[in-house]
């Protein structure tokens, strides 16, 4: 355990512990004690917003639920981002294709609701080694020849699946919208908010398999192996490590990342062909955020945008609430370009 | 590795998606535009976005279109061009406005002596500057804005009533039923989608119900293309303290709203959909069970009391194996009412078959105060929006009293 202590992979490269993207995939590269004050930062802000916010509004209620609403939407966008973050932390590759995969799952899980009456939480068996295959085989299949390929070769490759697995779902299950039904779904109410059961076990979800993530990348042979990829594939290969299986693997894990975030989310969404394209522009800005290639920042992004989305609406009422998502976007990649938990490149 | 790779990609994105958004051949100019007019069977265009993310309206309309079509080659074809069949040619306009211009002009050019279309007001606005220029009829079965005939447009025409005209209705519907029910409406909140259609109807209704002595707020608007709850708005309306929520808006957004109102079980008296997508679909019913229950829509509609309707659809039913929407009957009247343009010509020419329409009085299958005859600007004068409410699973019609198949129940589930 002495090498997780430092940032782990450093002792596989210690020349270039300043940019190693191993680092990126911990949640602390820059010592507790730098991240807890950007953490404080973050959350002085988002504390000064609620309160703006409050005078917006003049509804303790109104605001409250906004902020309640915000942080379970944002659990289940930082759930999303965590798969696209790992793939690109490790692989380098920006997987335009990520909402298309989610997608799938999504309708897997509706297929096999609608087919056997499983309880649609059930579907994660099937859904996720399903995912966890597909992953695999678009790795294999389209991806891996890529590697040392431009980045428009990358692109073009994940776009055109993901154009392909939508109208490809278009096709099999037709444009009418799907709706998937939780049964025994519940709601609750904390301090006057509405909770609903499924948006609470979602983001609880989130948070469990973040952690199960976090623990794989830090705590297990596997991990270990993975960031020895990300920090130096050369030297990697060189002390016995099978590069092109973890790619695979990794892929595969983030594909099914994914997975597991779509049966979560199939019950509070409509499900159409084309709902990928809702979640992938938001989890790209929250990939971006949290530090491209953390899992970790992931999350924290995933809750911040989140609530940045709710309080848009508040804030500026008649407008898309993805111009706040934007605005902050836009302030982050100006001031912090390495996101806000990476690390300067 | 920086963010800058990842914002040069998102911009290759949009290129790329820009790129594959502009398909579409566009034959230019209208030189061929009386190719085959004068003889074989007389062409009517059907112009529906087929494939995208509307396939299923746009399916929808075209096969009310088509049947339409059938029932005029049964009934003898066009009489006074001595029993000439008609026959119907399509376009996709997959949704898009571009794609809708340019396949307009290709079903011009193969001859169609009038277009039928669009279900989408952004595509038909770009379909009427097209069909204005090339001096052919556009009769429009489903378009909500009410902009198109603002512009003076010599051959626009529409069955369905307008944006304005369903406001209004459902302002003064909600008066009268709430009156009725003995609680008359004092404060409405209104939640709408953001674009044209959505802040549109929200002006209308404003205006109408402040005449009425209605209160109208808050108005609530949100983005239809990415939200993904609906809780906090619903949340707002219940610190208003309004009686009545009203919501235009879409499908997918219209069942969110109705699972926040469930969640949050605000101090309602009645949720009014006004143009709405959801709350009068027999899909809204069935994906929303009880939650959905008692509803009510003010929009346009089949005649659920004519019986030539009602064979209609039950003919789609056993055709297609689904349910005939409002959208596909519209789609049937469109078409018979060209069909009426070129029999009261008694000619093809475009010019003719125009001025034929402009004057001609067809019984609609829809819910209509009277025959469809057209006003000046080209808007169907005896359009009427009718309200319906969910009532034990199923959509019926409720007021004006003599198209009501129910009386309205002016309560809501959770508060009673």
């Amino acid at each position: 355990m002495s090498d997780t202590k430092n940032g782990g992979a450093a002792t596989l490269d210690p020349a270039t512990p300043e940019s190693s993207p191993a680092r990126r995939l911990l949640a602390a590269p820059d010592g507790t004690g730098a991240l807890l004050r950007r953490a404080g930062v973050v959350g002085g802000l988002a504390v000064i917003a609620i309160a703006v916010a409050l005078l917006k509004s003049g509804s303790g209620l109104v605001v409250w639920q906004s902020v309640v609403t915000g942080l379970l939407m944002g659990g289940l966008y930082g759930l999303i981002a965590m798969g696209l973050t790992l793939i690109f932390g490790v692989l380098d590759i920006v997987n335009f294709a990520h909402g298309a995969l989610l997608a799938i799952a999504m309708f897997i899980a509706f297929g096999v609701v609608q087919g056997t009456g499983l309880h649609p939480y059930l579907t994660l068996l099937v859904a996720v080694p399903a995912l966890f295959l597909i992953g695999a085989a678009v790795h294999r299949g389209l991806l891996s020849g890529t590697g040392g390929a431009s980045l428009e070769n990358q692109l073009l490759i994940t776009l055109g699946l993901s154009l392909l697995l939508e109208n490809g779902l278009l096709m099999f299950f037709g444009a009418e919208p799907k709706n998937v039904s939780l049964p025994g779904d519940f709601q609750f109410s904390l301090f006057g908010a509405v909770v609903a059961g499924g948006r609470l076990y979602a983001f609880l979800g989130a948070l469990l398999i973040g952690a199960v993530l976090f623990w794989l990348l830090r705590r297990t042979r596997f991990g270990t192996a993975i960031r020895a990829v990300a920090a130096n594939g050369q030297g990697a290969e060189l002390v016995g490590v099978n590069v092109r299986r973890v790619h695979t693997l990794t892929f595969a894990i983030g594909t099914a990342c994914a997975g597991a975030a779509a049966v979560l989310a199939a019950p509070l969404v409509t499900v159409t062909p084309t709902l990928g394209e809702q979640f992938n522009i938001t989890a790209f800005v929250v990939v971006v955020l949290g530090g491209m290639g953390n899992v970790a920042g992931a999350l924290v992004g995933g809750l911040l945008i989140g609530l940045v989305e709710q309080l848009t609406t508040i804030y500026m009422d008649g407008q898309s609430s993805l111009l706040g998502v934007f605005v902050v976007f836009l302030i982050v990649l100006f001031l912090r370009p390495q996101g806000l938990f990476g690390r300067r490149a | 590795m920086s963010a800058r790779k990842l914002v040069a990609g998102l911009g290759a994105c949009a290129v790329l998606l820009a790129a594959a958004g502009c398909g579409g051949s566009a034959p230019s100019g209208a030189a061929g535009a009386a190719g085959g007019r004068d003889t074989g069977p007389v062409k009517i265009g059907a112009l529906h976005p087929v494939s995208g993310g509307l396939a299923v309206d746009g399916q929808q309309m075209r096969r009310g279109a088509r049947m339409a079509v059938e029932a005029i080659n049964a009934a003898g074809g066009i009489k006074a061009l001595g029993g000439r069949k008609v026959e119907l040619v399509t376009g996709d306009t997959q949704g898009k406005a571009e794609v809708g211009q340019s396949e307009a002009q290709r079903l011009i050019s193969e001859g169609a002596v009038g277009i039928v279309g669009t279900y989408q007001s952004a595509v038909s606005t770009n379909v009427a500057v097209v069909t204005e220029r090339n001096e052919v009829p556009f009769v429009m079965d489903v378009t909500a804005s009410d902009e198109i005939f603002a512009h003076g447009y010599d051959y626009s025409f529409r069955v369905q009533p307008g944006s304005e005209v369903i406001s209004a209705a459902a302002a003064k519907y909600l008066k009268a039923v709430s009156e009725e029910a003995g609680e008359p409406v004092k404060q409405v909140a209104f939640l709408h989608e953001q674009s044209d259609f959505g802040s549109g109807a929200a002006e209308a209704f404003a205006a109408a119900a402040g005449d009425l002595g209605i209160k109208v707020d808050p108005v609530i608007s949100y983005d239809a293309a990415t939200v993904s709850d609906l809780t906090a708005q619903i949340t707002q309306v219940k610190a208003s303290g309004a009686d009545v929520l009203a919501i235009a808006g879409y499908y997918r957004d219209g069942l969110l709203a109705a699972k926040a109102i469930n969640a949050v079980k605000p101090g309602l008296n009645a949720v009014w959909g006004v143009s709405n997508g959801a709350f009068d679909q027999p899909k809204f019913v069935a994906d929303t069970g009880a939650l959905g229950e008692r509803y009510f829509s003010t929009n346009y509609h089949f005649d659920a009391q004519d019986p030539q309707t009602r064979e209609l659809r039950a003919e789609y039913q056993r055709r297609y194996g689904a349910p005939m929407r409002t959208g596909a009957v519209l789609a049937y009247d469109a078409v018979q009412t060209i069909a009426a343009g070129v029999e009261r010509a008694g000619s093809t020419d475009p010019l003719e078959v125009r001025d034929g329409i402009a004057g001609a009085e067809v019984e609609p299958l829809t819910v209509g105060s009277g025959p469809i005859s057209f006003a000046p600007n080209g808007d169907n004068e005896n359009a009427l929006p009718v309200l319906m409410q969910v009532q034990d699973g199923k959509v019926v019609q409720v007021y004006p009293e003599d198209k009501a198949e129910a009386e309205p129940n002016y309560s809501v589930t959770w508060r009673s």
